[in-house]
């Protein structure tokens, strides 16, 4: 019972501030909402028992991504952007996307309607270190590849150019 | 309410949240707001990746790495994504999507 009232407050949390995040009208609310919907899912891992998922999850998501997003909507802010629309004229079409991919994805979703857990929740940082370092170096190093490449973009974009 | 937590569960919401990551950023006007959307869009995946992990192979932790690996390839996007509003912004001074047209002949 524990179990239902969990995932479905986390749930509800996290889809609620979702909506909002999408259909706020003034970018700033929807920045911290952005936070809390991945608040939200960041409870959602520990319901799964993914410990180091929701670890992860607080420190990238929660206190870095939507943190910079704050900045940056902060920064490019202007005060008459809260008396403009801020939904495109074309929402009707997006919708009609919306529906036709829940079709889809609801009807993937029904074929584990009678999935259950079938073992208890074990703790799994040790064994994704393990992981890491082992069969899946390569990809691991890649990505850190990646985020280097992405340091130096974000530098490289950012910088004022001198005028000449 | 009292029926057991099955995978449908997690899959419905990770889809419901999928689903307004994309109306999201089909219909925002602000690029950040687009941005955040996709935000939504790779949390979604996320959820789902970590559900398969619990429910259909709880004995390994490869879902939950694949998932670390989205989670960085995201922190990635939103950093050069960011960046790039910002350069845009400064030479065109907006940050209404319709209004980015400098590649327009």
């Amino acid at each position: 019972m524990i179990d239902q009232i969990v995932f479905y407050s986390l749930a509800l949390l996290t889809v609620a501030s979702a909506l909002a995040v999408v259909l706020h009208r003034n970018t700033v609310h929807s920045s911290l909402f952005l936070g809390l919907s991945l608040a939200g899912v960041a409870g959602i891992y520990a319901s799964l028992g993914a410990d180091f998922l929701f670890g992860a999850q607080i420190m990238v998501y929660v206190s870095g991504i939507a943190v910079l997003v704050m900045f940056v909507v902060m920064l490019l802010g202007r005060a008459s952007d809260l008396h403009l629309r801020q939904v495109n004229e074309r929402w009707m079409a997006a919708l009609l996307v919306c529906a036709v991919a829940a079709v889809g994805l609801f009807k993937v979703a029904r074929l584990h309607a009678g999935t259950v857990v079938t073992a208890a929740a074990k703790p799994g940082t040790h064994d994704i270190g393990r992981l890491f370092l082992g069969e899946w170096l390569l990809p691991f190093e890649l990505i850190s590849l990646v985020l280097l490449a992405a340091l130096l973009g974000a530098v490289f974009f950012t910088r004022t150019e001198k005028a000449s | 309410m009292n029926a057991p937590l099955t995978l449908a569960h997690y899959m419905t919401l990770a889809g419901i949240l999928f689903l307004i990551g994309i109306f999201g950023a089909l219909t925002r006007r602000n690029i950040s707001g687009i941005l955040m959307s996709i935000e939504l869009m790779f949390n979604a995946a996320n959820i789902n990746l970590a559900a398969f992990d619990r429910f259909l192979h709880p004995e390994g932790v490869t879902g939950q790495a694949l998932a670390l690996f989205v989670m960085t390839v995201a922190a990635a996007e939103i950093v050069v994504g960011l960046a790039l509003l910002l350069a845009i912004y400064r030479g065109t001074d907006t940050v209404y999507a319709e209004d980015f047209n400098l590649l327009k002949g």
